[in-house]
């Protein structure tokens, strides 16, 4: 059992194997646990990437750290732990859709996700689900989704896990998880705290990072319970404190301090029967920052955004079709230091169909309108399908048009020479994806291409008075490929698993022809877990292009390659707890790189952590 | 680079050989970076480093990023302004709260001024002394001062306090004159520091949100103020004002529409030029009333300076690339050349 286990934890790699779709056939009730089932039925054709518990353990502590090596998504973070942005496919940082539990979680101020203000730890799976996704998941999934999941374990008995960390910097964290599973019930709960000094050198220079302390505290809460055979009530809940000195940059020095709260809610009533699943979800999103310029002073800025939200979801299932309407209402109240109280009503219609044509050929069509108050929302669409050419491979192919819309700030922003502009139209985009994979029993390949245009970017530029401006004033265009290599292979007490991905990302403007802005052409990543016995090694590394810094592409980063390495070691069991060692060196060839220009990313590091499972 | 410093000083020694070929004495060049234009780029707004761009007074010749490429150093973020006295030119970068001091004529670097400024925006050399506008803490409106630069020893030796969000700074003999353009706010005032005993003798109110200010050769101090932006909620007329220096006294004020909003305040010859939407207007210092003649039109500029007839303006682009100079003379109102500088062009200097 044990060893089983440990297997299990060098497999998480392995999980990165990209599947077009799942083909299993899932149990009407495991489906209705679910807490995004459009993943499951509707996705069929996009590349999607899962991550489990393992490989989150592996990879530090935010949402960045366990993306960035395991994705080839670009991050730019304003030093190690500070905002982080992410570029999907070469899109931009409002082009990436984060959806908790089946929610659009992008803040409603900057219409983007800050990916070092999300701890992945606590989440059942975090599924990177490629491409354009708007119909499924709303505004900003264009470059690509990131899905943020937690399940339900009936059945499975009582369970918890800790983890302590300590390491350079002054970095501590400790994790608490619990989990009880009953027949009819269940529950989950987990609290994360994170802090560190993050003082590190600037590599060649006699200076430190000296404004970049952190202090985040997360916490989940889940409850299932199933009423009758043909009923369950969901609850989720999800908070995240954080409190963060903003770091300068190699020329300036900062003194600034910025917490942030999030509290999202969901409450899931689902009905099923054989043939149908219907979920009515209610929920409330509340988010809210304040901004001190200047740490030693009391004044801040702020911004808050309240959203709630109800939706109906009704999947109706005949023979080989599956049919789902989903109705969406939301209602968002916005206010802060620059924008006096806005409103926005939100409606949107999603019909979605998937035909199985056989158990190797399926296709997809699906719509989805939007009606919002205070701007006209494009229609949106996605094309798919899949089909299983030989026994090992597969060919997908998607199609779809999806959509950006303007943020909060984009229209209601005054103040401080800036200004919001209510002609903002949505951005809208067109993409084409094809993908293969070709997977054996040691292997998995998989090569995906795709093409996406993107019409009426919104970017903030003076008016001819200069004051700034939300506008619609770039049209741009991405292609690019990505190729995957998986292997593994078993011998005596041997284990090896090796993960790696190559991808290469065209993003230009269309005017000028110029890369854009912080795309890399090149990266590579890969992973390696060596296990033997109960000992397990991984490595890991990343090759990062180089990317431009200004729009006429005269300045550049120099590209980097990162490398991490850790050890793990599973003690022998006292009394039915398991212990697993950990030691990981971040950063070991201590490299000077920055992802963001002048702002210097971490020299090498070390985390001592304690796993144990009981 | 070396070998294009060679052959500008070359040019440099050519030129003077040139004019002075009546006279015996040939001139030694200062530096590599006499004879010509300095324009200071603020560079990318949140990371990153501003620069100083060299342009020959024939144009012809264009050499970017010329601190970094003699001392090996960045300016810092966000260079907002270069002052001069007669060999150093002062080199403010406002994020990084730092003055860089270089010859002005070789550009090598004397001092950095690191201690005692916050927010510093524009620098004057007056009476022996420095002084520079600081707007302060942004989240304290009554901390903003004029920071007096030590010449010698390059420190900041003293402060005088003054109003919310100084700005543009101009001297006339041992006067200085301050516009008050209310940092990220506005403001309305013109203070007035007598350089001797160093302290503020009297705040004159002009228009909203004072830009740029002009010294004509009768001793009137032109003052230009944009008004306030519509998204005030309390959008107000930009207003022209003349200030007598001799009374210290507004005598007259020109107003402007309330949508109206000019800036860009430039004085060649008798006359002014500012600029308003996408036109350059210009004024005879003896009109008595706005005359909203036009200069130039169909342009919009980052910053401008017009001197002996021809107009010097800037186009920062997308603001995240390498931005122009263009050259006009106002005469036939065409483009003589444009340049590419650096990131976000904002000061023109007559080096």
């Amino acid at each position: 059992m044990e060893k089983k286990q440990i297997f299990l934890f060098l497999l998480g790699l392995l999980t990165l194997a990209q599947v077009f779709g799942q083909r299993d056939s899932i149990i009407v009730l495991d489906e209705v646990v679910l807490s995004d089932a459009k993943l499951l039925h509707f996705s069929k054709g996009a590349k999607i990437g899962v991550f489990k518990d393992s490989i989150q353990q592996k990879s530090g502590a935010s949402l960045t750290d366990l993306l960035r090596y395991n994705s080839n998504i670009y991050f730019k973070e304003n030093g190690y732990g500070m905002v982080s942005s992410a570029s999907f496919r070469g899109t931009n940082a409002q082009q990436t859709a984060v959806v908790w539990n089946g929610i659009n979680i992008n803040s409603q101020l900057t219409g983007q996700t800050d990916f070092n203000t999300l701890i992945p730890g606590n989440y059942d799976n975090v599924v990177v689900r490629s491409g354009g996704g708007s119909v499924q998941y709303g505004s900003g999934a264009v470059g690509g989704t990131i899905l943020l999941n937690d399940d339900f374990k009936f059945n499975e008995g009582w369970k918890n896990n800790l983890l302590t960390s300590y390491g350079s910097f002054n970095t501590s964290k400790l994790a608490f998880n619990t989990s009880l599973g009953k027949e009819k019930i269940s529950f989950h709960f987990g609290i994360n705290h994170l802090a560190s000094e993050n003082d590190y050198k600037y590599l060649g220079t006699n200076r430190k990072n000296e404004n970049g302390a952190y202090d985040h505290i997360n916490l989940n809460a889940n409850f299932g319970f199933i009423l009758s055979e043909t009923q369950i009530l969901k609850v989720y809940h999800n908070t995240f404190f954080g409190d963060r000195d903003f770091s300068g940059t190699l020329t300036a020095p900062a003194d600034e301090n910025y917490k942030d709260v999030n509290h999202r809610s969901l409450l899931e009533l689902g009905s099923f029967n054989e043939r149908k699943v219907a979920r009515l979800k209610v929920g409330h999103l509340y988010e809210r920052y304040r901004y001190f310029p200047n740490k030693q002073r009391e004044e801040f800025s702020f911004g808050q955004a309240n959203t709630f939200l109800a939706n109906y979801d009704y999947k109706y299932q005949l023979n080989k079709i599956a049919l789902n309407g989903i109705i969406d209402f939301s209602s968002i109240r916005a206010k802060g230091t620059s924008i006096e109280n806005a409103d926005r009503n939100f409606m949107a219609g999603t019909f979605m169909f998937l035909h199985a044509v056989s158990d190797r050929f399926d296709y997809g069509v699906n719509f989805r309108k939007e009606v919002v108050s205070d701007f006209d929302s494009p229609f949106l669409f996605s094309l798919n399908s899949s089909y299983e050419v030989a026994k090992n491979y597969t060919l997908a192919i998607n199609a779809s048009k999806n959509h950006r819309i303007p943020t909060f700030n984009d229209l209601y922003w005054t103040g401080a020479g800036a200004s919001g502009n209510l002609e903002v139209m949505p951005e809208s985009s067109w993409q084409l994806e094809m993908g293969q994979s070709l997977k054996g029993k040691r292997y998995a390949l998989s090569a995906n291409v795709y093409a996406i245009a993107t019409d009426n970017l919104i970017q903030w530029r003076p008016n001819n008075q200069g004051t700034w401006m939300a506008m619609n004033v770039q049209d741009v265009s991405q292609y690019g490929f990505e190729f995957g290599f998986d292997w593994k292979k078993k011998w005596g007490n041997h284990n090896v698993a090796w993960e790696s991905e190559y991808s290469f990302t065209k993003s230009t403007d269309n005017t000028t022809n110029n890369q854009l802005l912080y795309v890399p052409e090149h990266l590579i990543r890969s992973n390696m877990a060596y296990q033997y016995k109960k000992l397990v090694v991984f490595y890991q590394l990343l090759y990062n292009g180089s990317v431009y810094t200004t729009t006429d592409n005269s300045e550049s980063l120099a590209g980097y390659i990162v490398a991490n390495m850790g050890l793990d070691y599973h003690l022998p069991k006292i009394a039915k707890i398991n212990f697993v060692f950990g030691l990981k060196v971040n950063n070991i060839f201590n490299k000077n790189y920055q992802n963001v220009a002048y702002r210097p990313m971490p020299n090498r590091n070390f985390q001592l952590q304690l796993f144990t499972k009981f | 680079m070396k070998i294009r410093n060679v052959f500008l000083s070359l040019l440099i020694i050519g030129l003077s050989w040139s004019c002075t070929n009546d006279d015996d004495e040939v001139q030694e060049p200062l530096g590599d970076y006499e004879n010509g234009i300095l324009v200071s780029n603020e560079g990318p707004f949140s990371n990153g480093s501003g620069t100083v761009s060299f342009i020959s007074d024939d144009l012809s010749l264009v050499e970017n990023s010329i601190f970094k490429k003699t001392n090996d150093e960045d300016l810092g973020n966000i260079v907002q302004s270069i002052g001069f006295t007669d060999d150093e030119a002062f080199i403010i970068a406002n994020v990084s709260n730092k003055i860089n001091v270089v010859n002005r004529y070789t550009f090598e670097k004397i001092a950095s001024i690191t201690e005692g400024l916050n927010n510093p925006r524009y620098f004057i050399a007056v009476n022996g002394k420095g002084y520079v506008t600081n707007w302060g803490d942004t989240a304290d409106d009554s901390d903003d001062f004029v920071a007096i630069i030590n010449l010698q020893n390059y420190t900041v030796e003293g402060t005088i306090s003054v109003v919310l969000g100084p700005e543009a700074i101009l001297a006339k003999d041992n006067t200085v004159y301050v516009a008050h353009q209310g940092a990220w706010g506005q403001n309305n005032k013109v203070s007035v520091i007598n350089t001797t005993s160093n302290e503020v003798v009297k705040t004159l109110t002009v228009g909203d949100v004072p830009n740029s200010m002009q010294l004509d050769g009768s001793g009137n101090l032109w003052v230009l103020a944009s008004g306030k932006p519509s998204y005030t909620d309390d959008e107000t007329a930009g207003v022209l004002s003349r200030i007598n220096t001799a009374t210290n006294v507004v005598d007259s004020n020109f107003q402007f529409e309330t949508t109206q909003h000019p800036g860009g305040l430039n004085l060649d010859g008798g006359d002014l030029y500012y600029k308003l939407g996408d036109k350059v207007y210009e004024q005879n210092l003896s009109a008595t009333s706005l005359s909203l003649d036009v200069a130039l039109e169909g342009v919009s500029f980052y910053t401008m300076v017009v001197k002996e007839g021809r107009l010097y303006g800037t186009d920062a682009g997308d603001y995240a690339s390498n931005g122009t100079l263009t050259v006009y003379d106002l005469n036939t109102k065409l483009a003589i050349e444009t340049l590419t500088l650096g990131v976000i062009p904002g000061g023109i200097y007559f080096n």
